[in-house]
């Protein structure tokens, strides 16, 4: 029992991280219809960010989480605005921009910092006991953080002008312009919110996990994974199916180990797709 | 499954050009004993065959990642055949051939349903279910492990051990791949062609556009099978690191620099992007920002690739 217990701490942390990685994916999807394939680069981006701050600079480490944040924030915007811009409305190339910056960031990074894992910890080590249960600090810490930003994430889409001017133009576009509203101005800014997001979640999760030019990829599968699981451009869906994704995985590997927990899921992804494309909460979105 | 009568000659300039890049490939080995050149030939002719793959499938405006699941499903194939002391070149090659193709039909009837950004999505699925498929099941396919020690194919019960024999072989496969890819695309090039221009139109003018697509997908899986076996006879083992999601994004980008509109395309790709990433010696990972940086251009300036933007350079001068 305090095994199971143990591994639904485990899982609900790991589908806080799941939420905000699938957050920012399906927010990309949903507003401007891009498909980021460069996901996993921006969260790989944050934490070597708050890494080479913390240990270059000496910055102290919720500095250097904010750092990464507006740096990947930074990239996110240039990138939308210089090159993503000329052909939102294609999404096969703009799939494939993401695509070419994702491979140009792991390599800048690999040829910046080297093949070999960081030494990056978390500042904060120790566990809290509740009779025979105990659960990591910096697990608790990085949810409660998360927590907090999915909560941050929620009021500005839909307690702030912004956010209803996001969710305008991703609704309906040509009626959102007709408005007034212009989206020049609002993707940059949806997708800088959205790498934003990506860059806090790997500067907050890289130093419990591991930090190397691989770390992205697994990002990228799992961000389309949960978000497939709750409707590309569901933003409900995709918090839903991040802390589904991060139960099943959290059980799986305690009671059956190995890969088995992530092929289930895949599978359960692909039958999904196929007979239920928008998703568990999602409604069909630019045409399946 | 009627074709529309296809208008003028079966094949263009573009087709003969890339059948003929093939045969006299089988020169190369011929000329030269250069260990290097051995290697850097065999590794474009493994990947052309694979960027065929995608370019089928971009023939009808689909994007698929799920290239490196059905070459791992024809290189492990021969390399569970070989364990079997089956290694006649003729019934590998169909066998690499129709496994993964068979398997597509059943995979075609689900993932054809889904269109663009979806099919893209779902294809990128399949490669990672494949992954952990060939991690899962250690008894077939030797786990994380892998199988080695794959026996030398034989031809007419020749081995072909030698690495001058292994480089012919794969001249041999990429030749073949080409004259199906060929056959498919001109063919059904007019079905292929109005899927990709406007598949609801296509389909309201009495298209039945799930035959073509189904097709499409099928052989496309057939000749990344073929890609498969090439590959697991050049490396002689079958790992599953061979056939990660990952490498699909080295064909797509094969592809997309060379050019999607013309056969040449794919062929003119692997051959730059290979020796390019050859020039990196030791550095071979840094390859990887050079496929970012070209893909941007060609997204961004040059949307026929090389080959589309030599042939309208050309038309100009004309």
């Amino acid at each position: 029992m305090d095994q199971f217990i143990q591994a639904g701490i485990i899982g609900v942390s790991l589908g806080a991280q799941y939420a905000l990685l699938a957050l920012g994916f399906t927010l990309i999807f949903g507003i401007l219809g891009v498909v980021n394939f460069s996901h996993g680069g921006f969260y790989m981006l944050g934490g070597y960010v708050a890494f080479a701050c913390v240990d270059r600079l000496g910055v102290p480490y919720p500095l250097a989480v904010l750092a990464a944040v507006a740096a990947t924030a930074a990239l996110g915007w240039v990138f939308e605005l210089l090159l993503i811009e000329r052909l939102v409305d294609d999404h096969l190339a703009t799939l494939m921009l993401t695509l070419g910056l994702y491979l140009i960031v792991s390599t800048a990074l690999l040829q910046i910092f080297g093949p070999l894992s960081m030494d990056f910890r978390f500042p904060v080590t120790g566990a809290v006991r509740a009779g025979p249960i105990y659960a990591p600090l910096e697990n608790l810490i990085v949810l409660g953080i998360c927590l907090v930003a999915i909560l941050g994430l929620w009021l500005i889409l839909f307690r702030t002008d912004l956010g209803r001017a996001l969710r305008a133009l991703a609704d309906d576009r040509a009626v959102a312009m007709a408005q007034g509203l212009r989206p020049k101005l609002l993707f940059p800014a949806a997708f800088a919110l959205a790498t934003g997001l990506a860059g806090l979640t790997g500067a907050l999760v890289t130093p419990i996990l591991s930090l190397s030019p691989g770390v992205g990829d697994p990002v990228l599968a799992t961000s389309f994974l949960t978000v497939i699981l709750g409707g590309l451009g569901s933003l409900g869906g995709a918090a839903l199916a991040a802390f589904v994704v991060g139960i099943v995985e959290a059980y799986t590997s305690v009671y059956f180990g190995g890969s088995i927990g992530a092929l289930m899921l895949f599978v359960m992804v692909l039958l999904l797709l196929v007979f239920r494309p928008q998703g568990l909460l999602g409604r069909e979105a630019r045409g399946a | 499954m009627t074709p529309l009568l296809p208008r003028g000659r079966f094949l263009g300039g573009a087709e003969i050009a890339a059948i003929l890049v093939f045969v006299a490939s089988f020169a190369v080995p011929m000329l030269t004993k250069s260990v290097l050149v051995y290697s850097v030939l065999n590794q474009a002719l493994v990947g052309v065959v694979a960027a065929q793959s995608v370019w089928i499938m971009l023939r009808m405006n689909l994007l698929s990642f799920a290239s490196p699941a059905f070459m791992a499903i024809g290189g492990y194939t021969v390399a569970i055949a070989g364990q079997h002391d089956i290694t006649d070149v003729f019934v590998l090659t169909a066998a690499s051939f129709v496994l993964p193709a068979l398997v597509a039909v059943p995979l075609g009837a689900l993932v054809l349903r889904l269109r663009g950004t979806y099919f893209v999505l779902v294809t990128f699925v399949l490669s990672q279910i494949m992954q952990l498929l060939l991690f899962e099941t250690p008894g077939l396919t030797g786990g994380s492990n892998g199988i080695s020690g794959i026996p030398a194919a034989t031809l007419f019960g020749t081995e072909l051990a030698s690495n001058r024999q292994v480089v012919m072989f794969a001249c041999g496969i990429a030749l073949l791949a080409t004259v199906i890819t060929v056959c498919l695309t001109r063919y059904f090039r007019q079905h292929f062609a109005a899927i990709e221009e406007n598949e609801i139109l296509a389909e309201s003018l009495g298209l039945v556009v799930w035959r073509y697509k189904a097709l499409g997908f099928v052989v496309a899986a057939g000749v990344a099978g073929l890609a498969g076996y090439s590959l697991v006879t050049m490396l002689l083992t079958a790992h599953p690191s061979s056939f990660d999601s990952g490498t699909a994004v080295d064909f797509i980008a094969y592809t997309i620099v060379g050019g999607r509109t013309s056969i040449l395309g794919p062929i003119v790709g692997t051959g730059l992007l290979v020796y390019a990433t050859n020039l990196f010696g030791t550095h071979g990972q840094y390859a990887q920002g050079l496929y970012g940086v070209l893909i941007l251009v060609v997204v961004l300036a040059l949307r026929g690739g090389i080959v589309g933007t030599v042939a309208s350079l050309t038309r100009r001068v004309r």
